[in-house]
């Protein structure tokens, strides 16, 4: 169903998500700045291969590219997604106090924006029959590890957010 | 032993009757087995106590004050002893008046405090301890359907003002809100509201800020001033307008209002001034187009204009 239900998203919905979106990216972003001045952990792109040992995977977004944008599918990838942001934020509670609030603000907004996107659309009658589970969250075996976790976690949120601001601006 | 007073009930309400009874115990009895059971109600004495002989050989007085117009009294239970009048037991009566419906509840969300913080007008005195507690529930479909209560929210003694931290909200979503009154005569709630929680923001006013008077960003034109501001920083991620107003510094001036403006500029040029004049300008901002309340006015910029 490519763009039919586009048209039966209320427009303050998708106000709430860009603004949510914004509100995300903007949490998303102090969290990175703390990690980088606190332990200089400031370039993810450092980190890829320990992401890819500690299974610190990108959700994808694939049915929200312009190109091939299936609006109902890209909703259940966006709460998709959202779940498995709220997991891994879950996982990596207790990295530090210096950015404990930080974290726990960002899972609370995630965790809203993610009931944001079930509710609408179990309201268009196209939530799936069970509630996503999280998966399988990786596990930090030092102090090191979780603060790494959190430069990763927080650079792929920020870059699926990117994608989700540009389909949501697309469809508001 | 020697006595006890047991009462209908301790909390009555204000101009009520209350029924009070005192038995002497056998151990009191060899004080003098005939002198009269005696009230008082505070100090005052008080007539009408019903008298009778038990068949345990306990005796029994038992009053009705028809209309307890004291919010705290005591109401001794006494027995002549030679001529001195002794107390034998004392019980505190309380009166005063079911709780009334709170009013007037309106609520904020603080983003400084990420805090959702509610108030209302409690009533008139009820003259009992009465206890509010702030109630909400999350809910769908503009509050038509409920779904699970958040954690009730207990005010400080003596406020009409609770904060809900933000862990127990749903900032998007629907959410049930009252007041509930509680004392020893009932129960009473305010009405109840029902909104999103973001939608009731309060932003903190923008920063106005004047511009460096170099030449190329402000040449200097008699009847114009040049300034910036920017919204506050917190709500950067929020979508606003903002309104601006101006006065000159002359007597029985009044504000002139420009609206809207975008959230930040890095230059804005207010021109159709007074020459070699002291304006004063203020500004506020809300969240738009999804609802809001108004910020506060910023505090005062105050620039001067050029000389012709």
């Amino acid at each position: 169903t490519p763009l039919g239900p586009a048209s039966s998203l209320p427009p303050s919905f998708l106000l709430q998500c860009l603004e949510q979106v914004r509100k995300i990216r903007a949490d998303g972003a102090v969290l990175q700045e703390r990690l980088c001045a606190t332990y200089k952990l400031c370039h993810p792109e450092e980190l890829v291969l320990l992401g890819h040992s500690l299974g610190i995977t990108q959700a994808p977004l694939s049915s929200c590219s312009s190109q091939a944008l299936e609006v109902v599918d890209c909703l259940h990838q966006l709460h998709s997604g959202l779940v498995l942001y709220q997991g891994l934020l879950q996982a990596l509670a207790g990295t530090s106090p210096e950015v404990a609030s930080t974290l726990d603000l960002l899972h609370l907004d995630v965790a809203d924006f993610a009931i944001n996107i079930w509710q609408q659309m179990e309201d268009m009658g196209v939530a799936p029959t069970g509630k996503p589970t999280q998966g399988p969250m990786p596990t930090f075996t030092s102090a090191f590890q979780r603060r790494a976790g959190g430069v990763l976690v927080a650079s792929n949120l920020q870059s699926f957010l990117e994608q989700a601001y540009r389909v949501l601006r697309y469809l508001a | 032993e020697c006595g006890r007073i047991s009462l209908s009930h301790p909390i009555v309400r204000l101009g009520d009757p209350v029924t009070a009874s005192c038995v002497i115990g056998q151990n009191c009895n060899h004080l003098d087995p005939e002198s009269e059971i005696l009230w008082k109600l505070e100090s005052e004495l008080q007539p009408g106590g019903k008298q009778q002989r038990l068949p345990d050989g306990t005796r029994k007085s038992t009053i009705t004050l028809p209309h307890l117009n004291h919010t705290q009294a005591h109401l001794s239970c006494c027995l002549l002893w030679g001529n001195s009048l002794q107390i034998i037991d004392q019980v505190e009566l309380q009166a005063g008046y079911p709780p009334p419906t709170p009013y007037n509840l309106s609520c904020l969300m603080n983003l400084t405090i990420n805090s959702f913080i509610c108030q209302w007008e409690p009533g008139p005195e009820p003259h009992l301890p009465t206890n509010f507690t702030l109630k909400s529930i999350k809910s769908r479909d503009n509050c038509q359907t409920q779904e699970e209560p958040i954690q009730e929210c207990v005010p400080e003694a003596g406020q009409s003002r609770c904060a809900i931290q933000r862990k127990h909200l749903l900032l998007y979503q629907s959410l049930v809100i009252w007041v509930q009154a509680e004392n020893a005569l009932g129960t009473s709630q305010s009405p109840k509201l029902c909104f999103h929680p973001m939608d009731l923001v309060k932003l903190e006013p923008p920063t106005l800020e004047a511009l460096d008077p170099s030449p190329e960003v402000a040449p200097a034109q008699p009847d114009c001033l040049w300034f910036r501001w920017e919204s506050w920083k917190p709500s950067l991620f929020m979508e606003q307008k903002c309104e601006l107003r101006y006065q000159p510094q002359l007597r029985e001036a009044s504000w002139a209002l420009v609206a809207p403006l975008p959230s930040c500029t890095l230059h804005h040029k207010l021109c159709g001034l007074l020459p070699a004049t002291a304006y004063t300008l203020q500004m506020r901002c809300i969240r738009w187009p999804l609802p809001g309340h108004w910020s506060d006015w910023s505090p005062s910029l105050e620039l001067n204009t050029a000389e012709r």
